[in-house]
């Protein structure tokens, strides 16, 4: 699908010519280290290159820029790959043949390039009244957190089963680690990430890609960097606690369930998990859909999904405040015929029809092209869907329980309300 | 069947409508493995008194019960319609709004069999007390879930400011009380006149090939046997121009207050054409207004008036509508007061040239382009154009086409002092201080 150049080491461009859509997507992604420092200093630097630029100094004249380009879409966003951490800058532009207007791609580079390359700097730094707001912005975003209950569920099951680990590590930091960024520590961060990380580039569209790869080298010539050794596997260690009851206040409880694998994106049994994720959670064809929502009706969301980086299984359910202890047995209930081989021919066609179905979907926007791509470069043999649906067609029910086998529940955790929070 | 060009966005529409009144639309994307369909009834929570299929007294039904039936369609004497869909490698979903019901697709194979499977389900209900009472935890934990979320109680608070007595103020799923009292017999007579094939619509868009596909709709409808398409009288209650409360505060547990300041349209009876240059026109006045180019964003931004939670919104349907906008925030009234000064302001002078005209309507040509590479977004938006005779295809020409002027006529019936209210939500702490 994309074909791949070396521009220089560590950086690579991507490039995708296809006439099936009406927009030029354009992606570059830095892939750094994941540390809950870096994370929050990337967090802001995001927001800060978001906001303007020493070309169009205030949000006002970025934005209007931006807005005179056809609405191009523009944004950074970051994202976590075990102990990796992924800032990309990502921007959507109309394609000329539906405008009267030409040239509006090199304009696109262009702005990119200045959101990117040419900060709004004083003294050597991003702007103080910049930095202090933007800080502040994240911050009050973190924190934010607490009022998306089942958001903040995982938050908390993750950082209390483990503490520091990259699974817990938000991706875009922790409030603690923004509040005690300085300017200089987000302008280090800038300046290894456009330095010193691996650089992803990424064109879909109805381009050239010899013109493209002019257009990279013109607007983002980036030096050569030094490619990091393949990361080591990532150990998961025990919960200090295995049962963890919090409250806040709310009517709904959230159960949520962490299961630990050792089989991970980069194992060959990876395929297997997502059947065995597929088979007891993933749809609404699955065990705990069908049994916990259809036949006991005690949930309206129940699912079970596979964290494949880090060997991690979460099964998510809102329930009834004082359902916990029925939903875990049945749950588990649900796990354990799994493991018996409890599994119809049925159920397994069906879940490798969906499987192959949302791959085939993602590969129908040139977002889900570009991030399915940048996923599998890890794997051998990269993107090629046609193997990736061979793997899912050879598992079998055997190896689906075998699988489950593997499963230890190492954490359940319950948020629900406060007992007599109305008499307060 | 019809077939029409829109050579300006380079697509091709095909339509027929059917002999039992079925609108079938095809839009065939070139180079998609996937398609989408949806097959949608006009009939949404605001629908609840009218007079049933067959019979002459209109009926008043219990809250939430559209957005009930939409579950309950799932369930059929053999089981669940998900494992059918499932085998065929489809996801398939469903959704209720105030005016619509939506059962949807999407796959990228047994195209025909899913849309087979799409027509069959919604037009065989099997409804019984059974298995009515059984959804009812299912959906109380539904409802449970939204109450819990601030920003769905926001919104539903503002819309409760604006209106008072049109239903759009009940919230689509009702409330745990209201579902108890749904029976087998509601869903039959709401099922009976509202699933008619004349009220309803088919999409179907992505790698379909649009003769084989029609010939298959149609055959599969042929074989289905309808009464007569009856018209549906549905009765909905005089709405007054002004909002119906001016100020309110909701003590929750929030991080940080949040705030809408709504304004209800003083014209609701806009249809097709008008409808869609009106909605435009507001949209784009609101974005010179309100939009991240606006001296409003950039004063707000400032003084810290507003987070990155910051948005604003425009939408009108027959009967009624709603601009909003809102942010979290620390200081509220500040918010509120000041989004109020620009209307004041604006009221009494319009200051804006002809290259800002031209900049929102561009980012706004862009958008609708960007958008056209969604097969969800071409289904659900033609689906709600065309139930009030706009069509979407005419949304870049209408643009084109809007003058300074038409801002300003939009604006001016989507302002008014009395028009508009503020409702706010703060922590019970925040709110004894």
């Amino acid at each position: 699908m994309f074909q791949t150049r070396k521009l220089a080491a560590g950086v690579q461009l991507h490039v995708h010519q296809t006439a099936q859509f009406k927009t030029i997507n354009l992606s570059i992604r830095f892939k750094g280290k994941l540390t809950e420092q870096k994370a929050a200093a990337r967090s802001v630097l995001a927001n800060i290159l978001q906001h303007s630029n020493a070309k169009y100094p205030s949000q006002m004249a970025f934005r209007i820029a931006l807005d005179d380009l056809y609405g191009t879409s523009m944004y950074i966003d970051s994202a976590k790959r075990g102990n990796g951490h992924v800032m990309n800058l990502h921007a959507e532009t109309v394609n000329d043949q539906y405008l009267s207007e030409q040239g509006v791609l090199d304009q696109v580079f262009a702005i990119m390039q200045a959101a990117l390359l040419e900060p709004n700097l004083e003294q050597g730094l991003f702007k103080e009244t910049i930095f202090n707001r933007e800080k502040n912005n994240v911050k009050q975003r973190l924190e934010s957190l607490i009022d998306d209950k089942t958001r903040y569920a995982q938050h908390r099951m993750l950082e209390l089963a483990l503490p520091g680990h990259p699974a817990s590590i938000p991706s875009n930091g922790t409030i603690e680690e923004v509040e005690n960024l300085t300017n200089q520590l987000v302008m280090d961060e800038y300046r290894s990430m456009l330095e010193e990380n691996e650089v992803e580039i990424y064109i879909v569209g109805d381009v050239d890609p010899e013109e493209m790869a002019a257009k990279v080298q013109q607007y983002f010539p980036f030096e050569g960097r030094e490619i990091p050794g393949k990361m080591p596997a990532l150990v998961l260690t025990k919960p200090a606690q295995s049962h963890v009851l919090e409250t806040a206040e709310m009517k709904q409880g959230k159960l949520h369930m962490a299961f630990y694998t050792p089989v991970t994106f980069r194992d060959a049994q990876f395929p297997v998990m997502q059947v065995m994720n597929g088979v007891l959670g993933g749809y609404a064809h699955s065990k705990l859909f069908t049994n916990i929502r259809e036949k006991e009706s005690m949930a309206y969301y129940v699912s079970s999904s596979y964290a494949s980086h880090f060997g991690l299984m979460f099964v998510l359910a809102g329930i009834d405040q004082e359902m916990e202890q029925k939903a875990v047995k049945l749950v588990l209930e649900q796990l354990d015929s799994v493991k018996a081989g409890d599994i119809s021919d049925t159920e397994m066609m069906q879940t490798k029809a969906l499987l192959i179905n949302s791959l085939k979907e993602s590969l129908d926007s040139a977002r889900g092209q570009i991030e399915l791509d940048d996923q599998y470069t890890e794997m051998a043999g990269g993107l090629e869907p046609e193997r990736l649906i061979e793997n899912w067609q050879n598992v079998t029910k055997e190896d689906v329980s075998e699988a489950a086998k593997l499963l230890s529940l190492e954490m359940t955790y319950f948020l629900s309300g406060k007992e007599g929070s109305d008499d307060e | 069947m019809n077939k029409v060009e829109f050579a300006q966005v380079d697509e091709t529409l095909y339509h027929e409508r059917l002999e039992n009144g079925l609108e079938v639309y095809l839009l065939q994307k070139k180079g998609f493995s996937k398609t989408y369909a949806t097959f949608t009834t006009k009939y949404g929570s605001i629908d609840n008194h009218f007079v049933p299929h067959g019979e002459t007294e209109a009926v008043k039904v219990p809250d939430g019960i559209a957005h009930f039936l939409e579950h309950k369609m799932f369930e059929k004497e053999e089981g669940d319609i998900f494992q059918e869909f499932s085998k065929q490698g489809a996801s398939a979903n469903a959704f209720t709004s105030f005016t619509r019901t939506a059962y949807l697709f999407s796959a990228t194979g047994q195209i025909e069999e899913n849309v087979g499977t799409l027509l069959d389900f919604v037009q065989n209900p099997y409804f019984t007390e059974k298995t009515v009472d059984k959804e009812k935890g299912i959906i109380a934990q539904e409802i449970t879930m939204y109450d819990d979320q601030p920003d769905w109680r926001l919104y539903f608070g503002m819309i409760e400011n604006l209106y008072e007595e049109h239903p759009v103020k009940i919230d689509i799923a009702g409330t745990v009380d209201s579902i108890q009292d749904i029976t087998a017999e509601h869903l039959y007579t709401c099922y009976e006149t509202f699933y008619h094939p004349s009220n309803m619509m088919l999409f179907v868009v992505g790698a379909v090939e649009p003769e084989e596909m029609m010939d298959f709709i149609r055959t599969n409808q042929a074989s289905k046997q309808f009464d007569p398409p009856a018209p549906i009288e549905r009765k909905y209650p005089q709405e007054m121009k002004r909002a119906a409360i001016k100020e309110r505060t909701l003590e929750m547990a929030v991080q940080k207050p949040k705030v809408f300041v709504g304004v209800k349209p003083e014209r609701l009876d806009f249809q097709g054409k008008e409808m869609l240059k009106h909605e435009l026109s507001a949209q784009l006045a609101f974005e010179l207004l309100f939009g991240r180019t606006s001296d409003f964003y950039y004063e707000a931004y400032e003084n810290d008036w507003i987070d990155e939670s910051y948005s604003f919104d425009y939408s009108i349907e027959e009967g009624f509508g709603y601009a909003l906008f809102g942010t979290d925030t620390t200081v509220p009234e500040v918010f509120a007061e000041q989004v109020e000064k620009v209307f004041d302001r604006t009221i009494e002078k319009w200051s804006f040239g002809q290259d800002a005209l031209d900049r929102v309507r561009r980012k706004r040509i862009g958008f609708f382009l960007r958008a056209m590479n969604s097969p969800e977004y071409i289904a659900n938006q033609f689906t709600r154009y065309a139930f009030n005779d706009m069509n979407l295809f005419d949304v870049v020409p209408v643009l084109e086409e809007i003058k300074m002027a038409d801002l300003q006529q939009a604006f001016s019936l989507v302002s008014a002092k009395e028009q508009r209210s503020v409702f706010t939500i703060v922590s019970p702490e925040k709110a004894e201080q």
